[in-house]
């Protein structure tokens, strides 16, 4: 973990999730700074470790490798569980933790590598979270099914944060993992947080810049979107938000989309949820979130 | 799915779900509408009818906003102040053009009254660093003798870690009273009624409800306040209000009556036995109340105490028992009781005897006499599956105070000279929130 003195309080920045995380502390002494740091740290590290599907010693490998059998899943993975069936729920089939194994014909690479009908067809008998049996604690997926909790799991790391946060400071703070950022309430002097959201680059290899410039005081903020990830054959762009209904790109989505929620759970999902209503995304947004910004 | 139908089930879904989770937080921005309407009827005397809006939105930035407006209409009889006789009596309306009598041994009730009121108020909270946050308002309402203006700020300040919260409040109304038919002179007798156009100056000339002639009246009122909340411990919340009310300026309700009777038989005497009452136009009052909220299992004890003075004399407790019971995950219900003891005004007389001297200030409104009120209360409350929140109150009010007075003479001895006034409130209440 790197601490970096600002003029108004410390930076904590650390690598989680396979990006680069930060958290801003309202706090004057280094060693305060020094431990509320590590506390986020330790926690994104902690929930990574508990769902990354690169692993082999997890709560995940062990789901994704039953080949049909029955697995008990711990409280806290339960919990995401649950709210992964709700949200499959919710997005009438558009949000599914089952959807990873589309990337084995979709990488995202700005190729031109966009799979058949035929290999996209395979794959779809291998997503469904309406196929699964979800009884908490039990977890039986049919074999080849995989669960990935990738993104629910970032979001859900940044609120834990957040209260390990609260809980051990009175501090204002503002925890950012990749984007995806939770405030805890203004600086002493009154100030709230100035969040810069990434814009997308409309090329490959343009540099990044931010787009919005947002004050935060509470709440969270997540981001959908990211054309990096693309793919493009004849002249059409593929963006890399798959619809697990179709096991295809969503075409017609914007680039990017910011959310507004009061967790960061909550703005991640309807982020994603936005970004898979495609053209929609618009008229979803303005139904169902508060405030919100979106990147055509 | 049906949670997709509507616009607030899917976050209100959503944000339950995370809630599971043990990660949701204070709300990043939120807007919350509360309405309610809430009947109140004096059965044989006064109704109302009122329409409540309340409209908060907090910004992400911290500040926050609030409106509110009131719509209500009055209407019904009110007692005069007059007191009850052996025979029926007569009495000129308010507008001096019209007359109502009162049977024997009736309490004389003014009938002619009926009033729609308009009040709104908005708001800004700012906050100022993260343990301070400043409230401006501005507050109006009319009624068609009645206007008022008014301003308050608000200073808070959290110590203690958020365990202590203070807070500093100033009020300034400036009102104008226009009665109808002209504000009367102190203790000036009743005129009968003229029946079309006046030629009297205290009652004013011919006019429809909403012009009152000239005769407009200033009242000022400065609030100032203190209160501060301590958390004691996990379950337990304590709040304690000091506020000091000045009040200057026309403070006398041009339609309430006295009336003189006659020393011996305690009939009204027979010429001018009504004068309109006077009050000071001067007021200091004070106010100490304290409230104790305490977390007991799932439900929530609340008990408070006020404690009020004024330089006119009153002095009133009120005391007050609310127990909210979760009956559910999200229903509860909330049964409260409260008792309210006064003392008289100074000035306050039932009578005034014919043949002694006048005082300076005199009022036999009821609501400046010596009386104990009682209220019971029941509220209904759910929150729906949309997150919207619905609640049902009803409460019974029961006045009472002294009906046969130990100086009661003649024929006073056996007329009810503070009849109980009872009252039911039905309050309707409908919460959503975006």
């Amino acid at each position: 973990m790197i601490l970096e003195h600002l003029p108004d309080g410390w930076r904590a920045a650390f690598t989680a999730f396979g990006g680069p995380c930060e958290v801003l502390l309202d706090v004057d002494g280094r060693d305060d700074a020094a431990v509320l740091g590590e506390a986020a740290g330790g926690e994104a590290a902690r929930i990574e470790r508990l769902w990354s599907r690169y692993r082999d010693d997890n709560i995940i490998h062990a789901i994704n490798h039953a080949q049909g059998r029955t697995v008990d899943v711990d409280d806290e993975t339960a919990g995401l569980l649950d709210l992964a069936a709700q949200c499959f729920e919710l997005g009438e089939g558009r949000f599914d933790v089952t959807s990873g194994v589309l990337r084995r014909a979709w990488t995202f690479d700005g190729s031109a590598n966009v799979p058949t009908a035929a290999e996209v067809a395979a794959l779809l008998s291998l997503v469904g979270w309406g196929r699964v049996t979800w009884r908490r604690p039990q977890l039986t997926l049919p074999a080849g099914m995989e669960v990935d909790l990738g993104g629910l799991g970032k979001e859900y790391a940044v609120d834990r944060a957040a209260q390990l946060l609260s809980l051990r400071t009175s501090a204002a703070a503002l925890v950012n993992f990749g984007g995806d950022l939770r405030a805890l309430g203004e600086r002493r002097d009154g100030r709230p947080w100035r969040v810069g959201v990434e814009a997308p680059a409309a090329t490959a290899g343009e540099a990044p810049r931010p787009a919005l410039d947002l004050e935060l005081a509470r709440g969270a903020l997540a981001t959908s979107g990211d054309s990096r990830r693309y793919l493009l054959k004849d002249g059409v762009r593929y963006p890399h938000i798959l619809d697990p209904r179709t096991g295809r790109p969503v075409m017609d989505a914007p680039r990017s989309v910011t959310v507004l929620a009061d967790s960061c759970l909550e703005a991640g999902v309807l982020a994603t949820l936005a970004m898979l209503h495609g053209r929609g995304a618009g008229r979803f947004l303005a139904t169902h979130c508060a405030r919100y910004w979106v990147q055509a | 799915m049906a949670a997709t139908d509507g616009k607030a089930s899917l976050r209100a879904a959503l944000a339950a779900a995370c809630g599971a989770l043990g990660v949701a937080g204070a709300p990043a921005q939120a807007t919350e509408v509360r309405t309610g309407v809430l009947g109140y009827t004096e059965p044989g005397r006064v109704s109302a009818l009122e329409l409540v809006g309340d409209a908060k939105h907090t910004f992400a930035g911290g500040q926050a906003a609030t409106f509110r407006f009131v719509y209500d209409v009055l209407s019904g009889s009110s007692a005069n102040g007059g007191v009850p006789a052996a025979a029926a009596q007569t009495f000129t309306s308010p507008s001096g053009r019209g007359s109502y009598t009162t049977e024997a041994g009736a309490t004389p009730l003014d009938g002619t009254f009926r009033d729609t009121r308009f009040a709104g108020s908005a708001g800004m909270t700012l906050p100022w660093g993260r343990l301070t946050s400043a409230t401006l308002g501005l507050y109006g309402s009319s009624e068609h003798d009645y206007t008022s203006l008014g301003a308050n700020a608000a200073l808070t300040r959290e110590f203690n870690r958020k365990n202590t919260t203070v807070t500093l409040r100033a009020a300034r109304y400036e009102d104008s009273v226009s009665p109808e038919g002209g504000a009367p002179a102190a203790l000036s007798a009743m005129l009968p009624a003229t029946g079309g156009g006046g030629d009297d100056d205290k009652l004013g000339p011919d006019k429809d409800d909403d012009d009152n002639g000239g005769d407009s009246l200033a009242k000022s009122v400065t609030d100032l306040g203190l209160s501060v909340t301590q958390v004691l411990g996990r379950r337990t919340l304590l709040t304690l209000n000091y506020t000091n009310s000045r009040v200057a300026g026309y403070q006398t309700d041009p339609y309430k009556l006295l009336t003189v009777v006659d020393p011996v038989s305690g009939a009204p005497r027979a010429a001018d036995a009504y004068l309109f009452e006077s009050r000071p136009d001067r007021r200091l009052k004070h106010a100490v109340a304290g409230e104790l909220l305490r977390h007991l299992g799932r439900d929530v004890m609340t008990l408070s105490y006020r404690y009020f003075d004024d330089d006119w004399g009153v002095t009133s407790h009120t005391a007050e028992l609310a127990w909210r019971a979760n009956v559910a995950a999200k229903q509860y219900l909330q049964p409260n009781v409260r008792w309210y003891h006064q003392t008289a005004a100074d000035f306050y007389r039932r009578w005034l005897v014919d043949g002694q001297a006048l005082p300076e200030h005199a009022s036999a409104d009821y609501r400046l006499g010596d009386m104990t009120a009682m209220t019971y209360g029941l509220k209904y409350g759910r929150t729906l599956a949309t997150g919207n929140e619905v609640s049902l109150r009803v409460e019974y009010y029961a006045q009472t105070g002294e009906s046969h007075p130990a100086e009661a003479f003649g024929d006073l001895r056996d007329l009810d000279l503070f009849p109980t006034v009872d009252a039911w409130i039905v309050n309707f209440g409908y919460t959503f929130g975006k």
